[in-house]
């Protein structure tokens, strides 16, 4: 929160730490499109490698793996978004408590 | 590494629960150690579980290979909050990515917790101490304690696929088939981890070097503690 030379406390759009974060997540998700855009032009499926190794492991196994539970189409998203919004909470809660606020904050 | 349910057959996955359990007890027993002696580690290990939760349930795509995966986390959380203590918060992390997220399995949470957990965070962890030893600078024993740690967790992952399911192929070359599968994506991400936890550990020493094991050279005092949390 700042004063400015009023004496009047306004709270900036974009302080310091929240540019710091966008410009991070930013430059997170162009590696992740670039790469994304090149698998899709190039006719790569982009499956985990998770899966691909179990499935070779249940050759082997002569068994069907499965996960404890399956979420199909985009409950997975919805499961993912839910679980970390969750997380980004308890994080921030954790993280005023450790580090406090920063200068502009 | 999230191995699923119905691979391993049941004797393995007991055993690998109890492996586990050698490094689940004694971390246990070291978080309430470092929760008596420490103000901040309750509110830091909360958030460093919460980081290797988001960080290990992360995929990202690699255009070397075609396919997804995602780094660990892991040998950050083992600098941090140390080794032992990351093995439990690595068993409910994967607990949580079983039951909400589909990833990996229950009754293979103790494979999982082993190969992420205990050998991706003790080998980060010893890296770290080792290279300090030496002298190196934080980021490059913690840029090297990243990517030892994510290239131990599925070298371990696919050590415990093979010794399960090697049948009558020779177990090493089984485990490097199943090696195989995970390396090619896996590397280019180590890489990424390296640099994330080189990052992390770098800042964490601009803001808070009390919180950053063997950089301030002591431990933590609670003083030291209660002045970080009420700023």
């Amino acid at each position: 929160m700042d004063t400015d030379k009023n004496g009047t406390r306004n709270v900036p759009w974009l302080d310091s730490f929240t540019r710091l974060m966008l410009i991070i997540m930013f430059a997170i998700l162009a590696i992740i499109f670039a790469a994304a855009k090149y698998m899709d032009m190039h006719g790569m499926q982009g499956g985990g490698t998770d899966d691909a190794v179990n499935a070779m492991a249940s050759l082997s196994a002569h068994a069907r793996s499965h996960p404890f539970i399956y979420l199909p189409g985009d409950a997975e998203v919805g499961a993912f978004s839910v679980a970390n919004f969750f997380a980004g909470m308890i994080v921030g809660h954790n993280w005023r408590k450790l580090f406090g606020s920063g200068k502009g904050d | 590494m999230h191995i699923e349910d119905g691979i391993l057959p049941p004797g393995a996955w007991a055993g690998w629960y109890g492996a586990a359990m050698l490094f689940i007890v004694p971390g246990i027993r070291e978080i309430k150690r470092r929760v008596r002696e420490n103000l901040s580690y309750k509110p830091f290990l909360a958030m460093v579980g919460v980081a290797v939760f988001v960080i290990s349930a992360m995929h990202l795509p690699v255009p070397v290979t075609g396919s997804c995966s995602h780094p660990c986390g892991t040998p950050l959380a083992a600098i941090v909050v140390g080794p032992m203590a990351t093995a439990v918060i690595s068993m409910i992390v994967l607990f949580f990515q079983a039951v909400f997220l589909g990833h990996g399995g229950i009754t293979t949470i103790g494979a999982n917790d082993f190969s992420m957990g205990i050998v991706g965070g003790i080998s980060g962890w010893l890296c770290w101490k080792l290279l300090r030893r030496f002298g190196a600078p934080l980021w490059l024993a913690g840029g090297a304690a990243g990517f030892a740690g994510d290239v131990m967790t599925y070298l371990a992952s696919a050590f415990e696929l093979a010794l399960s399911l090697h049948g009558h192929v020779p177990i090493v070359r089984q485990w490097m088939i199943f090696f195989a599968g995970y390396g090619p994506t896996q590397l280019p991400l180590a890489v990424a981890e390296a640099v994330f936890t080189a990052a992390v550990l770098q800042a964490m020493y601009s803001r808070r070097p009390d919180l950053v094991p063997g950089v301030a050279g002591r431990g933590m005092s609670n003083e030291a503690a209660s002045s970080g949390m009420e700023a």
